[in-house]
């Protein structure tokens, strides 16, 4: 509990709409350590996507806490949760939302801009940033003209542009082929290691699962308990992920 | 399978107008719920189609009714519009019978000249009378005056030139009076004469032939027509101008003749008999002739004279002895400034054309946040013409609402207008009479929707077609980028060939607007189509001036940053990304700038130029006009005697003819006229005021005469030229022209009628006074002009002249109250409401079009910025940046449009005259009223930044996650 970066307490999320009330989340709690892998697992409309934008602060819950370094994020003005978003939180959206009349170093920008920094600096880091990714080729390209494995680079480039603690990913690899969703994965597991972040990413797909640290399931707005060894065998490129697990044996 | 399946599965054998019928139920339902789902946006159009709309149905309305009233007040102004008369008096009476007849005449009323007695009494038929002022009794004379002999209801029309003190009824025992045979009367009774008081009158039945010796009272023949007791009603002065009984009676100059010394006599009061022996005095009866005012204008304004010609045909062709007189030249000159007011109001095109323009792109934006829903009923099966079906329907829904709102608006507008316009305040009689005459044309009515509503459904249906068929365009990509490219050429060709014709266009029309300095039909019609023309080329320009803009916003980075600083990286990438809707922004709002700094500037133009040519047509710092013609010497002395005036000069007058045209001959101190008088350097053709006067000074047979007459008889300077008929009669003298005049201080223009001087004649020449006094004998004059010593209070000289002389006004605040504009502007507000109201149309156009397109381009950012609030964004600064980005719109197209609004100014100034001015007496020189500009462009930036921001803040009050959502 005292290593927890993030507490999630009963949540529960309802839309209204004219015809009907839908309640999203039915009381969702868990736990996430500083420097933890989770994949939250479910089918459509299970509600993670639901369970990250409310971690994100983008969206709030009709009930229940979100702790974020012990503190209620639930009861911050507008501008903390501002903060919150832009310092603490990296998010990587499964359809990009790259801004479409800038280009891929310039959407790297926008954030550490929007932090305060000059354009100078920002074009500096966004540059090295795009590096890490592999894209520093294709900075100066529009996202019109960048492969959707691209775009995600991108987008994971602009989620850590801040050096967020916590990176949040929605199904990054949803609306990618299995090779470059492995690659995806593969660059984001290294980055959270490298920087020391909690990563959350959500899957409807058990294939990319194993690289999560801790695998929590989604049913119907609860969480279901699941058995580990149930997604034991489902293969994949160990080796693109040797550097999440090592020590794994010694541990 | 629901109702959208329904109805677009099975259609793909009907035709459109079947599909139509087929879907009619469900395509009802459809379009209401898309007018009431899209209240906003539906709501805008509606008020773009009704603004449009309006405007065209008010200056329809507006005309129609406007020139209804007019025509009937200003016929209701004058007393008659014409007179009969033959040599054959017994013939009077058929005559009489027939015009009273005519479908055209309202009333005629009979008049007999003759003369009046008073103090008669005790002479005998003996008594030798003449001449009168050295008869038999001097000390206790007979006093003879004219006398008019009316029927008692035509005083209700001859009192319009009348200033009456008392009543102005003439029923039996009743008389009236004039101001100077009052005072000849006190004079010989040695008592005041008021009205009220009873006196003793005797008609001549006879007017003596002095010639053959009938010096004495006996032939009067006045035994049967002695009057005892009768009431003084009424004393009158003169003051009638363009009227039948002023050109019957006012006498040379509209100095008062016949009716400054006079009586009106009741004519019911005298017998058959006497009317039969005044008859037969040589002095011929007239019939006194009223039109009704709805026949007279049954064809509008421009044809009443015709009207009044065929009514005088018609009398004539049946009575070859008879003679009509009719107010022909007055009834004109009111149709032409009816004509030149009212196509001033043609000013307002820029503003209409704005606002169509307006609705044009609001539809644009419209079917452009419709592109989704367009794509979703393709996608469901849904083929074009059903689609189109789906916008026609609206469109017919939205045009039904909006051509009743605007027929309404319009009707309450054109009311409203003049009533607003007239005076600066609310004139309730005004407005409640443009409902009487309320006349809608249903003709102007149907152009206009057409027009209107045409542009917009086409526009409409252009752009929903593009995005119906997008898809195979896009299939054929590499065709129509060739296509384009070959199109952009084309378009570029005929850009070059319109514009250049447009340009041809004005500098032609120009050409002929600018061919006189007196301006009629003629260059009014060329004024009005150089407009048109260049309200095109505005439109060019300000498309091309805006590309440069929007080139010149993206090279300016270095500004953003210096003035936006952290914002600085979002506002230039959104302007640098140039979105159509940007790019129509700014064209819009530069073309919007510009007309509106034009009209502002025209404006304060004209007024400027009103108020210098008002101080140059009354010449100096006092003007003195004289209702009777007074020696110039002796008031001369008189007046400059009154403290405060320093210099004085008069205006020795006569009347002669120079070639076929009847000229006003005033004599003049040169050099006095220069020192007194406001001469600018466009008065004379060819030279400067100053030697034109000193060479009139210095050569004894000078003359300085209009350009207009010098070209027309084709004289030069220099030459010798005859001046014939001097009082009327045979007297004939050359001069040498010794300089060309356009206009003088006092006198107006020297050629052509000039409506704001009360001056008779098309044409006036200037002469030494020495002449006029020593050779022509002539030493009277009705005008002087002086300048006030240094602190002088010009209303105690007012005061004190007025008091001294009562026939004599000092700087009347209009010089001819009869000038028929005046009346006009009554109903058709003035050229420089109708250019206040045009700029605060496009002012409005404007601040509304800035409304428009910032919903619409934050409609089309949402997704932006919910991404970026994703990222930490915070919303303040978000609202910041969007202020920041309209602030640079607005002021880089404030910079260049408001520049470009003074050029189009200056150059509108070339050809506008003729809508602006009658005549260009002074030259018309622009001037900038930066106060009312600089209220407008602030207004115009305040409405715009404040109402964009409510817009800001509600379409930021979104939830991201619902945004992002609705993006997936």
């Amino acid at each position: 509990m005292v290593d927890s970066q993030i507490i999630i307490s009963n949540l529960l999320k309802s839309y209204s709409s004219r015809a009907e009330e839908l309640t999203v989340l039915r009381g969702v709690s868990f736990e996430v350590a500083r420097g933890e892998v989770i994949c939250l697992l479910g089918t459509s409309g299970s509600g993670k996507t639901t369970t990250l934008n409310l971690l994100a602060g983008i969206d709030k819950p009709t009930a229940g806490k979100i702790y974020y370094d012990g503190k209620d994020i639930n009861e911050w003005t507008t501008d903390q949760l501002f903060e919150y978003r832009l310092k603490d939180i990296g998010f990587i959206f499964q359809e990009f939302y790259l801004l479409e009349h800038l280009n891929a170093l310039e959407n790297v920008m926008v954030p550490i801009i929007l932090k305060g920094e000059s354009e100078e600096i920002a074009q500096d880091i966004a540059l090295q940033l795009l590096n890490q990714v592999d894209l520093g080729r294709k900075a100066l390209n529009l996202p019109q003209e960048l492969s959707s494995g691209e775009k995600q680079r991108v987008c994971v480039a602009r989620a850590i542009a801040n050096n967020p603690s916590v990176l949040i990913a929605d199904e990054p690899t949803g609306t990618l082929d299995s090779k470059t969703g492995d690659d995806i994965m593969s660059l984001l597991l290294r980055l959270a290691k490298k920087n020391k972040m909690a990563m959350i990413y959500t899957t409807h797909d058990p294939y990319f699962t194993k690289m999560a640290s801790r695998i929590i399931v989604l049913q119907k707005g609860v969480i279901v308990e699941h058995d580990p060894k149930d997604f034991a065998d489902i293969g994949y490129d160990k080796s693109k992920f040797e550097f999440l697990f090592k020590g794994e044996n010694n541990e | 399978m629901n109702e959208l399946d329904d109805y677009i599965g099975t259609e793909k054998k009907q035709t459109f107008f079947e599909k139509l019928l087929a879907g009619f139920s469900f395509n009802l339902r459809l379009i209401w719920k898309n007018i009431s789902n899209r209240k906003k946006s539906m709501m805008i159009i509606t008020i773009g189609l009704v603004f449009s709309l309006s405007i065209l149905f008010t200056s329809s309305i507006w005309t129609q009714t406007s020139q209804l009233i007019i025509a009937d007040d200003y016929i209701e102004t004058l007393d008659y519009e014409m007179y009969v008369s033959t040599y054959l008096t017994n013939a009077m009476d058929s005559v009489y019978a027939y015009t009273v007849g005519d479908y055209l005449v309202q009333q005629v009323d009979w008049y007999y000249p003759t003369v009046a007695l008073f103090n008669f009494e005790d002479k005998g038929p003996y008594y030798r009378w003449y001449p009168e002022d050295q008869q038999e009794n001097a000390s206790n004379p007979v006093s003879l005056t004219s006398a008019h002999l009316i029927s008692s209801r035509a005083i209700d029309r001859i009192k319009l030139n009348l200033e009456i003190d008392g009543n102005a009824s003439l029923n039996s025992g009743e008389i009236l009076m004039s101001y100077t045979q009052a005072k000849q009367l006190e004079a010989i009774y040695n008592k005041t004469i008021s009205p009220g008081d009873k006196i003793n009158v005797a008609i001549t039945r006879r007017i003596p032939n002095t010639d053959i010796g009938e010096h004495q009272m006996r032939f009067y023949d006045i035994n049967e027509t002695i009057f005892t007791n009768y009431t003084i009603t009424g004393i009158y002065k003169y003051v009638g101008y363009n009227t039948a009984i002023a050109k019957l009676l006012g006498g040379l100059e509209n100095t008062g003749g016949m009716l400054l010394d006079s009586i009106f006599f009741p004519l019911e009061d005298l017998s058959g008999i006497d009317r039969f022996i005044i008859d037969s005095n040589g002095l011929l009866p007239r019939l006194l002739v009223k039109t009704n005012a709805q026949q007279l204008r049954i064809n509008g304004i421009s044809q009443m004279p015709d009207t009044l010609h065929a009514l005088s045909e018609r009398i004539k062709i049946r009575f070859f002895h008879a003679y009509c007189y009719i107010l022909s030249q007055e009834i004109q000159t009111m149709a032409n400034e009816y004509t030149r007011t009212f196509s001033s109001t043609a000013l307002f095109t820029p503003a209409i054309v704005a606002t169509i323009f307006l609705t044009i792109l609001a539809s644009q934006m419209t079917v452009k946040k419709r592109k989704e829903e367009i794509a979703f009923l393709r996608s469901k099966g849904a083929v074009s013409s059903q689609i189109i079906a789906i916008f026609f329907g609206e469109f017919i829904l939205v045009s039904t609402l909006s051509l009743i709102l605007s027929i309404g608006t319009g009707i309450l507008m054109a009311a409203l207008i003049p009533s607003l316009g007239h005076e600066g305040f609310f004139s309730k009689s005004l407005f409640t009479r443009y409902f009487e005459y309320l006349t809608i044309s249903p003709y102007d009515i149907e152009i206009y929707s057409v027009l209107v509503l045409g542009i917009y459904l086409g526009m409409t249906l252009i752009n929903v077609v593009s995005f119906v068929r997008k898809d195979i365009h896009e299939s054929m990509i590499i065709t129509v980028r060739g296509q384009r490219l070959l199109g952009m050429w084309i378009k570029l060709a005929a850009f070059a060939l319109t514009l250049a014709g447009f340009i041809f266009l004005i500098v032609d029309y120009t050409r002929v607007a600018r061919s006189s300095y007196s301006f009629g039909p003629g260059s009014i019609g060329a004024s009005s189509n150089a407009l048109l023309a260049f309200i095109a080329v505005l439109f060019f320009l300000s498309y091309f001036v805006s590309l440069g803009i929007n080139y010149v916003l993206r090279a300016i980075k270095k500004i953003y940053k210096f003035v936006f600083r952290q914002n600085s990286f979002l506002i230039y990438k959104n302007i640098k990304r140039q979105t159509k809707s940007l790019q129509d922004l700014t064209f819009f709002l530069i073309l919007i700038i510009c007309l509106l700094t034009t009209f502002v500037t025209i404006r304060s133009t004209t007024i400027h130029n009103n108020t210098i040519e008002d101080a140059y047509r009354r010449g100096s710092d006092v003007r003195i006009q004289s209702l009777v013609a007074v020696n110039i010497t002796e008031f001369e002395e008189k007046l400059g005697g009154i403290e405060g005036i320093d210099e004085i000069m008069g205006f020795q007058s006569i009347e002669a003819i120079v070639g076929s045209i009847n000229v006003d001959v005033f004599g003049v101190d040169p050099s006095k006229f220069l020192s007194i008088g406001r001469w600018t350097d466009n008065s004379f053709a060819d030279i400067d005021p100053e030697s034109a006067l000193t060479t009139l000074e210095e050569t004894s047979s000078s003359i300085i005469i209009s350009d207009y007459i010098v070209d027309r008889l084709e004289f030069t300077i220099g030459e010798n030229m005859t001046v014939t008929d001097f009082r009327g009669g045979p007297f004939t003298k050359q001069f040498n022209v010794s300089a060309m005049i356009k206009s003088a201080p006092g006198l107006g223009i020297s050629h052509g009628y000039d409506p704001k001087m009360n001056r008779e004649n098309y044409e006036w020449v200037l002469l030494k006074e020495d002449i006029l006094i020593n050779e022509l004998g002539v030493h009277n004059g009705t005008l002087f002009l002086a300048t006030a010593e240094e602190g002088a209070d010009l209303n105690l000289i007012k005061e004190e002249i007025e008091a001294l002389y009562p026939l004599m006004t000092v700087n009347p605040q209009q010089i001819n109250p009869d000038y028929i504009g005046y009346f006009i502007v009554k109903y058709i507000p003035h050229v420089s409401i109708t250019l206040l109201m045009g700029a605060i149309v496009l002012n409005v156009i404007g601040v509304v079009y800035i409304l428009i397109s910032t919903d619409f381009i934050l409609g089309q950012r949402r997704r932006e910025n919910a991404v970026i609030l994703a990222l930490g964004g915070n919303q303040g600064k978000i609202r910041k940046m969007l202020v920041g980005e309209i602030a640079v719109f607005l002021i880089s197209t404030l910079l260049i449009g408001i520049p470009l609004g003074f050029l189009s100014s200056l150059l509108a100034l070339t050809f506008l005259k003729p809508l602006l001015i009658p005549h260009e007496v002074i030259t018309l020189t622009m001037h900038i009223d930066f106060g009312l500009l600089a209220i407008m462009i602030v207004t115009l930036c305040v409405a715009a930044l404040l109402g964009a921001i409510p817009i800001i803040r509600k379409q930021m009050k979104y939830e991201i996650v619902q945004e992002l959502r609705a993006i997936v």
